[in-house]
């Protein structure tokens, strides 16, 4: 762990006094996020190493709390000066006397850490990231003449953040994060598809040996693209729809994982905000959050808010048990911190969000869910989805197969789904024994700020979903 | 502790560092510097919910040696950090490789008279917080006070002002201020489980040319409570009517399809397709960056390349791509001033208006769907395809019959800019990438 003095060059005699300044004006709740991120990049295509890029991000954010009203003020300039008048401008909201601060600083003692970088990606030098993207951009190029084709990313950074607060709270954490990613386009006549596949999370060098490779990762964004190439348009219309494990926990991000984050439902703008305890979908359903699953993206030993994060249990057999909360939901709807509040930089106030959001294995053999459906299809590559409160939601396949017979047929092209939520959770008929996870790749946006997550699920047979292909 | 220089002295840090990046050891230098403030308040329900009121300053840098190009960005803006990573993105340079299209944008006598833009409102200087309160609440209060709204997202207002400055060893050094305004409401109608929602919103580079909060309260209720009581309709292919906001996403995808980054990297299905006919003669498309006032309007873009008037498409044909120094040169092309990173961004990228006016549109559709919203991804700019989920309005007859959503559209760019069959006399510079009101012949819709 870094020396927080190091890069904030800030006393704990100057965090009082930052402290104090923030709660010159009153209010319940006063907090001083530090951040310290250092990012490389290194981008190859049409066969060279065409750009690698470095970039720090350094600065400060200070929240006050006053009943449900939030001032926020933020700098990136690091003098006391600029950083009394950040703590000025998110005292503004509040309007009454002056709160005292603590005295003392506890320091929290976190548990293990669910980051599995044994060797930093940070501290690795350039040559051999360079290495990973040369080998996942090769695999892919020379893995057939119709791919015409190939780009190869690799990204990571190490993100030190400082958490103090006015009750005492002093806590930091380091989180690394890699991803490494290859683009394919493969060409026959006149069509043209898209490939892509990928890794990373909370890792260090040592993740693209043992778990996933470059080579693999080259070879899944080709064989992706040309798989396409053979692709039929989808079905229009109402289908039943089996998601193979995995990427499809997409679905369950989009449909169940928003409307569970605890600021729709202190605002009562989220349909689950009167469904607390209630069944809303069919007791094969059982949905978790777990930002303690070793090395995942969406991992973290401390949220943005400094609080050690649970592994939440979203819906029980059907029936909403949590909200994913924080602080402030938390305190305004008399509810117990799960850990999930975050912020994308210095620059955005933590909201609730998501970290690893899945859907519980259940019984069913993957083989026999196939074997139920008729006609249908299997939904397999993911582009994103999005929902709004109403529990209307999408998701975009790019790839999949038509279900003919109980067995997988053609390959099919991009398609978007649609349903609501609450009636898609009600037509989950059968739930696999086979829990996987996505591609470790996915970034979530909310209110305009991007943070890392994954999803998962076992394969799962919905029983009829309106599928937008072409009639 | 770490402190920031004064404004005044940023042009003068930006052609500093282009001279160090020089002299330790750079074929080329790039220097760029954004310093911005931004102030908002988010209300809700009638009171305050967020307050934020911050400046911020970003560095980034480009270094070419050997025509081998590395990037570098800091929000640390510390003499000692600046120089470490001018020094490190040297050294980094020597691991790329060799790119004869590499390089700075050639020097350039072209000056663009920047007050003559109106980018910079100076009275947001003196535009007193109360007065920012009060507009966020008033919108809200005036959109609740319709019966049918049960719920708010609540309402915002949010301004920020803007100093870019540029510096490179090519002799270019410039700056511009921008300030832009913004003020939106988010609503719900209907019940926990029949809710639809919507919101509207006004963004200007000047105060005085923001919608007021009557206008936007009253248009976010319509767009709202339009959407009650929704049908699923079943899936068939019919005539489909895009509102402006609508035709704005459309065109996006067309941008980002004709960028000549997406072009050359053969991730466009309009690679190869210059001077060919992409869609019927109804479809011209205009890139102007020195509208005045407009939201995407700049002297000069990311590279210091002037920005101009290019028309994409005309008539139907595509007549260029939306280009950067780096990606011209790759296609033998010019650069169009849309330089953005490594990347393209839009200057006021718009859809020619044509005569009809909306109603004139929709009174002359039998049948067919208003498409009001989509959401989700699918987007595929390899080939052009689209498939989204969407809201809209079902036309029987000339007239509005009922909401409809659950649904998607789906359909191919090339496709749909052949199948335009009306072009609104609706255009309105909402945004970098605006459209008016059009109509499609046909599209899948896929409900029930």
């Amino acid at each position: 762990m870094i020396a927080f003095e190091d890069h904030f060059h800030l006393s704990r005699a100057e965090l009082r006094k930052i402290l104090d300044v923030a709660l010159s004006r009153g209010g319940d709740f006063a907090e001083v996020y530090l951040e310290y991120r250092i990012y490389s990049f290194v981008n190859m295509e049409e066969d060279i190493i065409k750009e690698t890029a470095e970039s720090i991000c350094l600065g400060l954010g200070i929240r006050v709390l006053s009943g449900d009203m939030t001032g926020y003020g933020y700098t990136n300039d690091l003098s006391l000066a600029k950083i009394e008048k950040a703590a000025c401008s998110a005292a503004a909201i509040a309007s009454g006397k002056a709160v005292a601060n603590p005295g003392q600083f506890k320091s929290v003692q976190q548990e293990a850490s669910v980051y599995t970088a044994d060797s930093p990606l940070h501290l690795v030098e350039l040559k051999k990231k360079i290495g990973l993207v040369q080998e996942a951009y090769l695999t892919c190029q020379r893995s057939d003449p119709k791919i015409k084709k190939a780009k190869a990313q690799f990204q990571d950074q190490v993100q030190y953040v400082s958490i103090i607060n006015s009750e005492g709270l002093f806590t930091e954490d380091a989180r690394p994060q890699a991803r490494l990613a290859c683009y394919a386009v493969a060409e026959k006549g006149d069509r043209k598809e898209f490939g892509f596949s990928g890794g990373g999370g909370r890792i260090g060098l040592e993740y693209f040996s043992q778990v996933r490779t470059p080579k693999q990762i080259g070879q899944d964004a080709a064989e992706e693209a040309l798989k396409l190439l053979e692709a039929v348009d989808p079905p229009a219309g109402e289908l039943p729809v089996v998601l193979a494990p995995g990427h499809s926990g997409v679905l369950v991000h989009e449909a169940v994982g928003h409307l569970l984050e605890a600021d729709f439902n202190r605002k009562k703008t989220s349909i689950f905000w009167d469904k607390m305890g209630k069944k809303v979908g069919t007791p094969l359903v059982t949905i978790y959050d777990d930002p303690t699953i070793p090395s995942f993206r969406g991992s973290y030993n401390i949220d943005d808010e400094g609080t050690v994060p649970k592994k939440t249990l979203l819906i029980d057999k059907g029936v909403v048990t949590s909200y994913l909360q924080d602080r402030l939901s938390a305190r305004l709807m008399n509810l117990p911190l799960t850990g999930h509040g975050r912020r994308q930089d210095y620059t955005c106030p933590p909201i609730p969000r998501m970290s690893n959001t899945y859907i519980e294995r259940g019984q069913s053999d993957p083989g026999e869910i196939l074997k139920s459906v008729r006609k249908g299809i299997y939904t397999e590559q993911f582009e994103g989805g999005q929902v709004e409160d109403s529990g209307k939601f999408t998701f975009t396949i790019s790839s999949g197969y038509l279900i003919e017979g109980g067995r997988l047929t053609a390959p099919i092209k991009q398609a978007t789904l649609i349903g609501s939520n609450i009636d898609i959770l009600q037509k989950i008929e059968m739930v696999g024994s086979d829990l996987a996870f996505g591609l470790q790749t996915g970034t979530c946006g909310k209110e305009g700020q991007e943070v890392p997550v994954s999803d998962g699920c076992p394969t799962i047979k919905i029983s009829l979903m309106t599928v937008g292909g072409r009639a | 502790m770490k402190g920031n220089p004064p404004a005044a002295e940023l042009p003068g840090l930006a052609e500093s560092l282009v001279v160090f990046a020089r002299s330790s050891g750079a074929d080329e230098a790039e220097i760029t510097i954004g310093d911005g403030s931004e102030f908002s308040v988010d209300i809700r329900l009638g009171k305050i919910e967020n307050l934020v009121e911050a400046g911020s300053r970003h560095l980034a840098l480009k270094i070419i040696k050997d025509m081998k190009t590395a990037y570098a960005s800091s929000s640390d803006l510390s003499q000692e950090t600046l120089k470490h990573l001018i020094r490190n993105a040297i050294k980094r340079a020597a691991f790329g490789s060799r790119d004869v299209c590499a390089g700075l944008p050639p020097p350039t006598t072209e000056v663009i008279d920047i007050p003559s833009l109106n980018l910079f409102d100076p009275r947001i200087k003196e535009l007193e917080a109360a007065k920012k309160i009060s507009l966020a609440l008033d919108t809200e209060r005036i959109a609740l006070a319709d019966k049918r709204i049960t719920n708010s997202h609540g309402a915002s207002f949010v301004t920020n002002e803007v100093t870019t400055i540029l510096a490179n060893s090519n002799g270019f050094s410039g700056s511009y201020d921008q300030t832009f305004y913004s003020l939106s409401v988010g609503l719900q109608a209907g019940g926990t489980d029949d809710k639809v929602e919507d919101y509207w919103f006004s963004t200007e580079r000047f105060f005085s040319d923001l919608e007021s909060p009557e206008t936007i309260a009253k248009k976010a209720v319509e767009r709202t409570v339009r959407q009650l009581k929704p049908r699923k309709i079943q899936t068939q292919t019919v005539p489909v009517i895009f509102e402006p906001s609508m035709t704005a996403w459309l065109l996006g995808f067309l941008f980002a399809c004709a960028s000549a980054v997406a072009v050359y990297q053969k991730l466009s299905f309009l690679a190869d397709r210059l001077g060919q006919r992409i869609g019927n003669d109804k479809i011209t498309v205009i890139d102007d960056g020195l509208m005045p006032g407009k939201l995407g309007s700049r002297p000069f873009d990311s590279e210091g390349v002037p920005c101009r008037r290019t028309t994409i498409v005309e008539n139907g044909v595509l007549q260029s791509y939306i280009c950067n120094t780096y990606a011209a040169r790759k296609l033998n092309l010019q650069s169009t001033g849309n330089g953005d990173g490594t990347g393209v961004s839009p200057n006021n990228f718009y859809l020619v208006p044509g005569s009809p006016s909306p109603q004139d549109i929709i009174s002359s559709t039998k049948k067919g769907l208003i498409l009001v919203r989509t959401i989700g991804h699918g987007l595929n700019s390899v080939n052009g395809d689209i498939s989204r989920g969407a809201f809209g309005l079902w036309i029987e007859d000339g007239e509005v019959a009922y909401p409809v959503s659950e649904v998607t559209v789906s359909g191919n760019l090339e496709k749909i800019l052949n199948q335009v069959e009306m072009v609104g006399n609706d255009l309105e510079f909402r945004g970098p990438v605006c459209g008016p009101t059009i109509r499609i012949a046909e599209l899948t819709v896929a409900g029930e």
